[in-house]
């Protein structure tokens, strides 16, 4: 790491130095940790209330969570709400994302930018002003509003990591193919598209998570049959103090986990850092 | 003349006809690629919002009025709450540099291969829900929380401190929830830098210190800027973590907009509020598109 030439003394120095930051950091880790922790722990707890020591283990709140039927509908709305904006976003953003990656001109710059405005905006306005611009259509709450809603948020985060990625790609591998005679289909499909498609999974995976989480947006839309889990969360919890909410939490975190270990057995995770 | 980089001059939905397309330009989309996103971005995030910011003018008889603005800006309850937003997300962006430079500076300069760790401990938290986070708070300081027994366990309070619904708590969770966007944007930049600078400085006389302070620091700058504005943004747009942790001792825009809409219902009033914080976005999205620019340039 240092330079041969270093005197020893300002060596020792930087290993103080070193070691204070690394003290520091590993409580930085503990304070970034700790409170997910502390709720997968209690979710496991045998009280009916929440306090420390617990005083035994059991399954009890994952029973009741899977017996509240308010908690597996809403789930099963946040999982599809994700998972089709996440499609609809791609279908929508990739496209867009490949021209406005590779031409040079205002417009593409443009467009860049707009595709990627929708992340700037706080989410709690936008859903505000979606619902009342769908209900003058006649929308108003439905399923097809909360997956448009959803939608021009996934178009953003995954345009923003297929224009990095491939800006990252030198056009070369593309010319080459070009100058070897391939169609112009045939070099999109079989050069481009194998090098940008971790960046649109890696961009699907994070418009996933962040739907799944996205209360300012959903709320605005609640209805029976289009509660989100964040919403039926809320409500739970304004209205009830127990493991329970712990218990689901954890089974939303697995879910997440369980994503994640898939895109990165696929594609790996750095992918996931890059923009 | 027809070619695609000069879309500038080109209206979408046109493309070049494939003949003229130099080599460079096969296995590229045109920009008629973009029409469609285009269309349902129009429709659907540019003409709710532009809606929305007529509806604030609306005075519910079909005219227009400025009066929800100047109640939001004059009235002393809605002008402190303005100003708790700004003073909220000011300290919450301020707390996260200090808390995420140091933890940023460690990963790029010494971490070695433990940087993947610690990676991984800043990206699983946005695995959890907002909620579970909060939620892991409340049981950790609440009053018969793991904290309060530590700390009555070692003798070091009498009884059990009063530490929930406190600005204390709103702060401990937004740094939470996102100071992992700040050590990230930071971390993106220092990468860039090149060590044997500081190390230069060093040999050449400077201190450790003075070597940090006038190399390094500067240059990471942007990264410093990209993470402020982003921790700005995202505080204001959050409410959750007021309304959990807060205990109505927090009140910001985003947590007033959520209480109009569910219980008043002040439409035109929630607008206003929600226009103030739309303009802070876009003043901090200009000062970014600035930023990134002169970066273009450098480069």
């Amino acid at each position: 790491m240092n330079a041969p030439a270093a005197p020893a003394r300002r060596r020792e120095r930087r290993n103080y130095v070193a070691l204070g930051l690394g003290i520091y950091v590993l409580a930085f880790m503990a304070f970034l940790l700790l409170p997910i922790l502390v709720v997968v722990v209690i979710s496991f707890s045998s009280a009916t209330y929440i306090a420390f020591p617990m005083p035994g283990v059991s399954l009890q709140w994952y029973e009741r969570v899977f017996d509240y039927a308010p908690f597996m509908q809403s789930l099963k709305v946040s999982i599809q709400i994700a998972v089709a904006s996440a499609v609809l976003g791609a279908m929508l953003g990739v496209p867009a994302a490949l021209w406005a990656a590779r031409s040079q001109s205002v417009a593409a710059n443009a467009v860049s930018t707009f595709l990627l405005a929708p992340i700037s905006v706080p989410a709690i306005v936008l859903g505000f002003s979606l619902l009342y611009m769908l209900s003058a259509l006649s929308m108003g709450v439905s399923f097809t509003s909360l997956l448009i809603t959803h939608t021009v948020v996934s178009i953003a985060y995954i345009a923003r990591t297929v224009l990095a990625v491939y800006r990252a790609v030198p056009p070369d591998f593309e010319e080459a193919a070009a100058v070897l005679g391939a169609s112009r289909w045939k070099t999109f499909w079989h050069v481009t598209m194998p090098m940008i498609r971790p960046g649109i999974f890696a961009g699907g995976m994070f418009a996933v998570l962040i739907s799944l989480d996205n209360l300012p947006l959903s709320f605005f839309f609640g209805s029976s049959t289009t509660n989100t889990l964040p919403v039926v969360m809320l409500s739970y919890m304004q209205n009830q103090f127990d493991p329970s909410i712990a218990a689901i939490s954890t089974i939303q975190m697995l879910i997440a986990v369980v994503a994640l270990l898939v895109v990165n057995a696929l594609y790996g995770i750095e992918k996931l850092t890059a923009a | 003349m027809a070619d695609v980089r000069s879309g500038a001059v080109q209206a979408p939905g046109l493309v070049a006809p494939r003949r003229r397309r130099r080599t460079a330009e096969v296995g590229r989309l045109g920009p008629v690629w973009a029409v469609p996103v285009v269309l349902f971005l129009c429709g659907f995030f540019l003409l709710p919002l532009g809606s929305n910011i007529m509806r604030a003018f609306d005075d519910g008889q079909g005219g227009l009025t400025l009066a929800h603005y100047i109640k939001l800006l004059t009235d002393a309850y809605f002008a402190g709450v303005v100003i708790e937003t700004f003073k909220v997300a000011i300290i919450t962006t301020v707390v996260c540099l200090l808390l995420g430079y140091p933890v940023a500076y460690f990963m790029v300069r010494y971490a070695g291969r433990w940087n993947t760790v610690i990676v991984f401990c800043l990206i699983a938290p946005l695995l959890t829900s907002i909620i579970m986070r909060t939620f892991g708070w409340t049981v950790l300081f609440a009053r018969k929380g793991l904290i309060n027994n530590w700390l009555v366990e070692w003798g070091l309070v009498a009884r059990p401190l009063r530490l929930v619904d406190t600005e204390l708590m709103v702060y401990i969770g937004l740094a939470h929830v996102l100071v992992p966007f700040m050590v990230l944007s930071i971390t993106a930049v220092l990468q860039g830098i090149d060590q044997r600078l500081e190390e230069s400085a060093q040999i050449l006389g400077a201190s450790p210190w003075q070597a940090f302070y006038r190399i390094t620091l500067p240059l990471s700058l942007d990264g410093i800027a990209t993470g402020c504005i982003l921790v700005f943004v995202l505080t204001n747009g959050s409410f959750l973590t007021m309304l959990l942790l807060g205990g109505g001792k927090v009140t910001t825009l985003s947590l007033l907009i959520y209480q109009q809409f569910t219980l008043t219902q002040e439409v035109a009033f929630a607008a206003a509020m929600g226009n103030i914080l739309l303009l802070c976005s876009v003043i901090a999205l200009v000062i970014q598109l600035r930023l990134v620019r002169r970066k273009g340039v450098k480069a």
